[in-house]
């Protein structure tokens, strides 16, 4: 793709560069983020989730497992490509349709608007079958391999591969395209203030509806469940299914009275394609002068707002500033959904996991170790997520106003941000997971549980905050520090095991007066000493705005050597 | 009282401030000039305590400033060069805040933001991002926050960057009006005829050094210039501005 775009005229390549490097929200980063590394720990996640995958190929090869398991992975590899390029979708929400400063640097400037779009579609482009080539490096291998072998020795094999390849393509281009049309359907219907606002629920909607279809979606394996009236709707509705027709199509394996499935994904694809083309080039055409119609301000009237006060006059104010930067601010937005998102959907596996038969109701009379992990995984998704947040600067330039106010020891900020922590991660879950035990009966473990799940939220939140003197949105971040791939797989290998560990000592527990009070008794004396040990640092603590030394800011990294030290001449 | 003493700022091994000592006295308004580029900025960052000096020390009152950064902040108000502002915030959102920060009491704090927002007239819009702000509504923003706790120093860079002719000849009897109840006034500026009017003694700098510092009546008797804007040509213009437009014109011409 690189290559291709050296062809391209002088302009094009020029603006595909800036839009590309904008994937990754520029202001964020600081002197040392290594944006490549970072990416790259991604395409290491997606690789080897391919490997694995290809090494159910080898057990469905080695096992001699029948058919309905080949249907079975062949739509997970299928959703699981629509989930990726949905969430890449979301998290580039913005990047192809015309941006106010796009607009306002491009406009004066002899460029046209065809040019702008295609770079940006180049740009999109490009990651995508990046994603396409990482996610399928090694099932793209050696599924066409398992499957194609048996329909036609290598022939087939080819035959096979070039299906696996087209069907993912197709699958991962109607997602993506499907996304543009709607976003593209909202921005040319509505006032451009409100498709705004739409838009901003639409992503964090489109996000939920993403992940949320992918681990609840059932699998429909055999020849007879397809043809089940029961399960017609289903298979209707759910694109996955089309594409898994698709490719049984394509590779000449899919029953003759499925053929409608195979078609519905062409034309799918075909609608998709042109409806984003199509709003695309209207926005870019029309919707362009719109945004710069615009006026720069619109009167607001509001009705004087007294809430109650939380906390002393700092916390109130790292408070409301938080919850600002959250509500306001489309990128703290996404990445806190993303959290978020992942925590519901692993909830939801834990309570469907949990449940006699698989069948997944969200209506429970008992409390069980589904409920307790679920409970526990939200609360820990939403500590780490919203922990996360608090690390990415809203606007790195205006923290020096928090720097020239500063005139309360550091410790009082840090006390500021962990209550903050306390009531927007904590208090969330805690009261959800309250109103949601209403139902259970008898409701007096379901109770003891919510002390444990407060509890739970205490250590995580002292947990996460060891070592964040931090006003949060405020300082700089090095996203190449975050060792995504390793994060990755411990929390596969760690975290999971040791919820689903812990939510069945809590479960005998609940029912064991004396083992609840021993567990009750160690989760406060942990917490309690990281309090303690939290607040005998925080004494010496300095917060701090910048990743790096000051010096190496105002160098603008220029000078290595003594610098690099944090060491000024 | 505010008192520089020898303060230099090395950045790996480039003097930007180097050896400056002036003092900035209670009831004056005291002008800091230099060419772009010339330390000004980086002194006042120095003053406020953004950014540490390699060398030298800085009173406030007699005592030095990084002995009780905290509660010489209390009495610090600044309005930088550049409105860097929470621009997802409306006007009153971020003063407010500001407000917070500074531990005010909430009825003194809503009372007078209120009122300054009126005086400053950004009372209608005070519930619109600040995002939607003109450079000059946003220089206000910045000038509330700096006023709204009633600091002991005031540091303005730039102040009148932005802002309209109305409220530009308002600002410069704000400043004198905070020069007069005896508050220590530090302001720099590039309007040299602005500051000819309204400061009591003006500091230049050049090269990050101080090449003049008295009242503005002394250096022009000293130096027989006619204006302020003579002697800064004087003291810290080296280049021959009317041959460089000519060079410019030619370029583009070519």
């Amino acid at each position: 793709m690189h290559k291709l775009v050296e062809f391209m005229p002088e302009e094009f390549r020029l603006l595909y560069r800036q839009f590309f490097l904008r994937i990754v929200d520029l202001e964020a980063l600081s002197a040392h983020a290594d944006v490549i590394g970072y990416l790259g720990q991604f395409a290491g996640v997606f690789i080897m989730l391919s490997l694995i995958h290809a090494l159910a190929a080898y057990i469905y090869v080695s096992g001699g497992i029948q058919l309905s398991f080949a249907w079975h992975m062949e739509q997970y590899l299928i959703k699981t490509m629509m989930l990726v390029t949905g969430l890449f979708a979301v998290l580039t929400w913005d990047a192809t349709f015309p941006d106010k400063r796009d607009i306002y640097v491009l406009s004066p400037l002899p460029v046209s608007s065809h040019t702008i779009l295609s770079a940006k579609l180049a740009a999109s482009g490009f990651v995508i079958i990046l994603l396409i080539a990482t996610l399928n490096i090694g099932s793209g291998l050696a599924w066409p391999l398992v499957l194609g072998l048996p329909l036609g020795g290598w022939s087939g094999v080819l035959r096979c591969m070039a299906a696996y390849w087209c069907t993912m393509v197709a699958a991962s281009l109607f997602l993506f395209c499907s996304v543009l049309t709607v976003q593209g359907l909202i921005a040319i219907s509505l006032p451009r203030r409100a498709s705004l606002r739409v838009s901003a629920v639409l992503q964090l909607g489109a996000f939920v509806l993403f992940i949320v279809v992918f681990f609840l979606q059932p699998v429909v394996s055999t020849r007879s469940e397809f043809a089940s009236p029961a399960n017609y709707h289903l298979i209707d509705r759910s694109p996955t299914y089309w594409f898994f027709g698709l490719f049984n199509w394509l590779i000449g394996t899919l029953p003759e009275e499925l053929n409608w499935m195979a078609e519905r994904a062409i034309i799918s694809l075909g609608l998709a394609v042109l409806g984003a083309t199509s709003s695309l080039a209207w926005c870019y055409f029309r919707t362009m002068r719109k945004i710069l119609e615009e006026p720069d301000i619109v009167s607001v009237r509001r009705v004087a707002q007294k809430g109650a006060r939380l906390g002393n006059s700092l916390t109130f104010a790292v408070t409301t500033f938080s919850i600002r930067c959250l509500v306001r601010s489309r990128q703290h937005r996404v990445v806190l959904a993303f959290y978020a998102g992942i925590g519901f959907a692993i909830a939801l596996f834990c309570v469907k996991a949990t449940t006699a038969g698989g069948s997944f109701s969200l209506v429970t009379h008992s409390i069980d170790s589904g409920f307790l992990m679920a409970t526990a995984v939200m609360m820990s998704f939403a500590v780490v997520g919203f922990r996360g947040c608090f690390a990415l600067p809203i606007s790195l330039t205006a923290n020096w106003i928090l720097r020239t106010t500063q005139i309360q020891p550091s410790e009082s900020y840090i006390r500021a941000t962990r209550r903050c922590l306390l009531l927007l991660a904590v208090g969330p879950v805690w009261i959800g997971s309250a109103a949601f035990s209403v139902q259970l009966r008898p409701y007096g473990p379901a109770a003891l549980h919510l002390l444990v799940l407060a509890l739970l939220g205490c250590i995580l939140v002292d947990i996460n905050l060891r070592n964040f003197y931090k006003v949060p949105f405020t300082c700089s971040y090095l996203p190449g520090k975050s060792n995504v791939q390793l994060g990755f797989w411990v929390f596969i290998l760690l975290f999971v095991p040791l919820t689903i560990a812990a939510a069945r000592y809590e479960l005998r527990a609940l029912s064991h007066p004396g083992r609840y009070v021993w567990m009750v008794s160690v989760l406060i004396v942990i917490d309690a000493a990281l309090l303690i040990s939290n607040r005998l640092r925080a004494k010496e603590a300095v917060l701090y705005y910048e990743e790096n030394p000051a010096e190496v800011i105002t160098t603008l990294h220029l000078i290595s050597g003594p610098l690099r030290n944090g060491s000024s001449e | 009282m505010l008192e520089l003493c020898h303060i230099s700022k090395h950045f790996s091994g480039i003097a930007a401030v180097d050896d400056v000592s002036f003092v900035a006295r209670p009831g004056e308004v005291t002008g800091y000039l230099g060419p772009n580029g010339s330390g000004k900025s980086t002194t006042i960052k120095m003053i406020i305590g953004l950014i540490e000096m390699t060398t030298g020390h800085i009173l406030f009152d007699g005592k030095q400033i990084g002995d009780d950064l905290r509660e010489y902040k209390r009495r610090t108000g600044y309005v930088p060069e550049e409105p860097y502002l929470y621009t997802h915030l409306s006007g009153l959102e971020y003063l407010t805040m500001v407000a917070q920060l500074r531990r005010l009491p909430v009825q003194e704090s809503t009372t007078r933001i209120d009122a300054l927002l009126q005086l400053f007239s950004l009372h209608g819009d005070r519930h619109a991002s600040i995002s939607g702000y003109s450079k000059g509504m946003r220089q206000k923003i910045l000038l509330i926050a700096a006023l709204i706790h009633n600091p002991d120093l005031l540091l303005l860079d730039e102040p009148f960057s932005g802002l309209d002719v109305g409220s530009a000849l308002m600002l410069r009897s704000l400043i004198r009006e905070m020069a007069s109840r005896g508050k220590v006034v530090l302001f720099s500026s590039h309007e040299l005829d602005t500051v000819e009017r309204i400061s009591t003694r003006v500091v230049i700098l050049h090269r990050g050094r101080v090449v003049a510092n008295d009242s503005i009546e002394r250096l022009r008797s000293l130096m027989k210039a006619p204006n302020l804007e003579a002697i800064f040509a004087q003291l810290a213009v080296e280049q021959d501005n009317e041959a460089i437009a000519r060079q410019v014109a030619d370029i583009i011409h070519a």
